[in-house]
């Protein structure tokens, strides 16, 4: 019996070396966790999810303090894909937090600005270029269609205009091509 | 083995032979659609407006960029409308086209504006400046702006005149070779001359026995040869025809022009020599009418823009009801109803029949598909990951290789629409990189903002703490000022009372 | 390339023309009771196949249309003897159909070869009445008379040797209990040559599963002739043939890439023979396929044949 004691006490000594070597030398600095939950995300910074943007979301999911289906521009498609990054059981979108509308850009209807620069301040991701007193407009590459601008605007000058699909941009269904 | 073999492709029969190959020129239509979407690059931008006048040959949409080519009127008359029509595409999306009805005249611009009829004493940059405003695209079918092309084969050592047409069905060069020889052999005599290649060659498959000896009666240039090559589908795919008649292979994701090659369909060369000898740009082109509902197959030569309709008039097509598709048998596409216009690569249209739709099976993993590839790809592979949705391993397995030739399609015994699934993946890969371009610069930007807030709210911070501790230096010193000022003002005021009892006693 | 534009349905059913030799050969040692298992046999498949679709909510004709299902059957019905008892074949083929096939996703989707599957099933479950071969002509209703006091029966060749070497005899170049093995061997070998020509099959795997087999065996027969049965042997008894034309040869299950189905043969002959010799069954063609199977989609990823400009 003394051998057999020995034996696994000399075996888990050894594996514990070896563990706590590895998780010294092998450490890695940062959350790479929420690194990975951010890059599914998509970036929109409207802070629909209760969170003042995107990688305080992520860190939260990560902490555990939220749902992974509090993001409406992420969709479903994101939810299933935050559940298999984190291999739990996928979850309906939240209706609480919004519901998901096609992408959408704002445009600021120039003959109305009055320049405040209030939606300047608001925009989460600079895409407004304009300055006190001078008009401003919508840099459409760069808006990622958080609607932050429209309740700031004091003359309700910004609208939302879904962007729509080209013959560059069109993707056909890939379920629909088998019953042709 | 021939030398011009090369793996997979299929052997393919012409289900719709014509007795015999001449071109038709149809009169003028009553109105055109031209598109401002080329196949590739950004849409062109009109420079005219509803209710004007243009020529034929005039300049109706210009390009920013120089991925593409500039749009001309195909008929003279008014400008009736400027919006969005259906364009012949499997999305069946609109785009802006420009709508002419013609005044009957056909009364042309006059483009003799830095003519180059001489072209030998022009330099090759004015002749490249003519071929780039003249809106010149591949018309092989791809639509690839010519000068864009041109422009990185300098330097080049060989052309290829890809004269194949080897999908079974499109005779439209065959017709167009047989009606303009002479034509073709100096629209390459001009490409050479500005591509500085050493020599050319006109890649011809031996079917077009007519087009072959027409053509080497009229050659007599030296620099320029004659290939025939055996009748295989695939033969005239640009990476196929450069490995099996000079044997090299064009890097993956590369173009001919990175290994010293420029390749053009004849149809472009002979737009070439129109738009450089003649000062013509590109308004009309051949078109092939074809199917089974067709009961002689037919080549037209049509402007630009006239609807499918209007040409299909003029060939005898059987009652019932017919299925309209765009191009070849093989990479078509197929299109709900007739209301289309041509334009600049519409090489073909097949009026078929309405047949009974068999349904695909399942897979079975079989492997023909596998054997007929002519670019060495696994399209069985592709399939199952392009059906899942599972772009990165569809990527690993080289999916931008495919050149879509549908040979795979052809040879699935479950009749799976193979090269849809392609399509549909490149699409997805293209939507998916954008979107990853997109959030990435939407971080980038947002964790900017909130460095420059963080850093406007320190920079304020010190400034404040500066600006304090400022005030109380000032405020420090002048403190010691008074009090140094107090102190001598008592000190007087001692003085003073001292005097006074001192002068009171 | 010239490529004859196929169908699946016809696929499955040139593949059940081509096994007719190989199964009238099977009709004349072991009498008519072999059609009746075989008629048992696609019945069940059938009807378990529109079972199985019913349930999954898909469409019932076109699937039963494309003969898979009854070529599955056919080829289970082959590889059991015919005087087992009749729920034999009919356990072996609902176990083949709906889990070796329908509960991976039906046609096209399963990684083992469904009918091996079943086979392996009814071998572990009930070896005795599946190594117990008619040893003369039966009766068309051998496999409802229930058990075997009035049946003769012997065992296969390969058995026979296999006993002959527990015993301690040495075994001659052929040795033979019966010769009704060679002569159904070689009705298969006229099938899967026909389904050669009319480019139903391609020659890789055949070939190459022909070519293990001969050189494993020729190898240990070399070394230990008393104690080894020569590659002949091999060849023509048990069901190689059958095995190489038929059975590896299933596209759902094998190797897609050209260099991977020469591996992919080649190996499957050679564990054939290492479980016939080393092993504890005396066929081994079901086991080795099975085997074989788990590897395809490794063998797939490295056998990638060069692309086009890379």
């Amino acid at each position: 019996m003394f051998d057999a004691v020995s034996t696994l006490s000399m075996l888990a000594l050894f594996l514990g070396l070896v563990l706590g070597y590895a998780a010294i030398r092998y450490k890695v600095e940062g959350n790479p966790l929420v690194d990975q939950i951010d890059a599914i995300l998509p970036q929109t910074q409207c802070g629909q999810c209760d969170f003042p943007g995107c990688r305080p979301y992520a860190e939260a999911i990560a902490s555990g303090e939220a749902e992974i289906n509090q993001c409406p521009p992420g969709g479903q498609d994101g939810v299933d894909a935050l559940a298999e990054l984190l291999d739990v059981d996928t979850l309906p979108l939240n209706a609480e937090h919004g519901e998901t509308k096609p992408k959408r850009i704002a445009v600021v209807d120039e003959e109305v600005c009055i320049g405040c620069t209030l939606c300047i301040q608001a925009c989460p991701v600079d895409a407004f270029v304009g300055s006190s007193k001078v008009m401003t407009q919508v840099i459409a590459s760069e808006c990622t269609g958080c609607d932050l601008c429209l309740p700031v605007c004091p003359v309700d000058c910004i609208d939302m205009v879904e962007v729509k699909l080209t013959i560059n941009t069109f993707v056909p269904n890939v379920l629909e091509l088998a019953n042709v | 083995m021939s030398k011009f073999f090369f793996k997979g492709g299929l052997v393919l029969e012409n289900p719709f032979p014509a007795k015999e190959i001449d071109l038709i020129r149809i009169p003028l239509p009553d109105r055109v659609i031209l598109p401002m979407q080329q196949r590739i690059g950004e849409q062109a931008k009109p420079c005219i407006s509803v209710g004007d006048h243009v020529l034929t040959g005039q300049v109706i949409a210009t390009i920013d960029d120089d991925r593409c080519a500039p749009v001309h009127a195909s008929i003279s008359g008014t400008v009736v409308a400027i919006d969005n029509q259906v364009m012949a595409h499997q999305s069946g999306l609109e785009a802006l086209c420009v709508t002419i009805e013609s005044d009957g005249e056909d009364e042309w611009m006059d483009n003799s504006v830095a003519c180059t009829e001489n072209y030998d004493f022009c330099t090759p940059d004015t002749i490249y400046n003519k071929i780039r405003t003249s809106g010149i695209v591949g018309m092989g079918g791809a639509g690839f702006p010519t000068h864009t092309k041109v422009q990185f084969a300098e330097g080049c050592h060989t052309l290829i005149v890809n004269a194949t047409e080897c999908e079974p069905g499109i005779m439209c060069d065959d017709a167009l070779m047989q009606a303009y020889p002479t034509k073709v052999i100096r629209g390459i005599e001009v490409l050479l001359h500005i591509c500085g290649a050493e020599k050319a060659i006109i890649a011809i498959e031996d079917d077009k026995k007519e087009s072959i000896e027409l053509l080497r009666k009229f050659c007599k240039n030296e620099r320029i040869t004659i290939e025939a090559l055996p009748t295989k589908y695939t033969s005239g795919a640009e990476k196929i025809l450069v490995k099996s008649l000079l044997g090299i292979e064009i890097p993956s994701g590369g173009y001919a022009s990175d290994v010293g090659v420029l390749c053009q369909n004849v149809g472009t060369l002979v737009a070439i020599f129109d738009a450089v000898v003649e000062n013509r740009p590109l308004i009309s082109r051949v078109v092939t009418v074809t199917g089974s509902a067709v009961r002689e197959p037919k080549n037209f030569q049509v402007r630009l823009g006239a609807s499918y309709d209007y040409v299909l008039g003029f060939a005898d097509i059987k009652e019932g009801d017919n299925n309209i598709r765009m191009a070849g048998m093989m990479m078509g596409v197929d299109l709900v109803g007739s209301d289309y216009s041509i334009s600049k690569n519409t090489n073909c249209i097949f009026v078929n029949q309405v047949e009974e739709k068999i349904p695909a099976q399942e897979c079975i993993r079989c492997g023909m598909c596998n054997t007929v590839c002519p670019v060495d790809l696994l399209p069985q592979q592709l399939y199952w990951y392009s059906k899942s949705s599972n772009i990165e391993k569809a990527l690993d397995y080289n999916l931008m290789d495919c050149i879509e030739c549908g040979c795979c399609s052809h040879v699935c015994p479950s009749k799976i629409p193979l090269v849809d699934y392609y399509q549909f993946a490149k699409a997805l890969n293209r939507q998916q990189t954008k979107e990853k371009d997109l959030t990435d610069n939407a971080r980038e930007r947002f964790e900017f903002r909130e460095f420059r807030l963080e850093r406007n709210k320190k920079e304020r911070g010190e400034m404040m703490e500066a600006k304090k501790k400022a005030l109380k230096e000032k405020m420090a010193k002048d403190k010691v000022q008074k009090e140094a000022i107090a102190a001598a003002q008592e000190r007087v005021a001692l003085a003073k009372t001292a005097k006074e009892s001192e002068n009171a006693s | 390339m010239q490529v004859k534009v196929m169908s699946t349905n016809l696929v499955m059913r040139h593949v059940i023309y081509a096994l007719i030799l190989g199964v009238g050969a099977q009709v004349y040692f072991f009498g008519l009771s072999v059609l009746v298992q075989m008629t048992l046999a696609v019945v069940t498949a059938l009807a378990a196949e529109a079972l199985v679709l019913r349930m999954r909510g898909m469409q019932i004709a076109p699937s039963l249309r494309d003969g898979s299902a009854a070529l599955t059957a056919i080829l289970l019905a082959i590889a059991v003897p015919s005087i087992a008892p009749w729920w034999i074949i009919v356990l072996g083929v609902l176990f083949a159909i709906v889990f070796g096939k329908q509960l991976f996703g039906g046609l096209g989707n399963n990684p083992f070869n469904p009918a091996m599957l079943g086979y392996a099933f009814l071998l572990i479950s009930y070896p005795l009445q599946m190594t117990q071969w008619p040893s003369e002509f039966q009766g068309v209703l051998a496999i409802f008379e229930f058990s075997g006091i009035d049946v003769l029966t012997g065992a296969t060749n390969l058995d026979y040797a296999k006993t002959q070497l527990m015993l301690g005899e040495s075994i001659g170049m052929l040795t033979f209990e019966s010769a009704s093995q060679m002569w159904i061997n070689l009705g298969f070998l006229l099938g899967g040559l026909y389904l050669l020509l009319r480019r139903i099959i391609f020659w890789h795997i055949p070939v190459s599963l022909i070519i293990g087999l001969a050189l494993m065996s020729g190898i240990l027969y070399l070394i230990d002739p008393a104690n080894f049965s020569s590659p002949v042997f091999h060849l023509i008894n048990g069901a190689t043939m059958l095995a190489a034309f038929f059975i590896a040869t299933d596209p759902v299950s094998a190797s897609t890439t050209p260099l991977g189905r020469l591996i992919y043969g080649f190996a499957i002959g050679v564990i054939i023979i290492i479980i016939r010799v080393f092993g504890g069954y005396p066929d081994a063609v079901a086991f080795a396929v099975l085997l074989m199977n788990i590897t395809v989609p490794l063998i797939d990823y490295y056998t990638q044949p060069k692309v086009f400009g890379k």
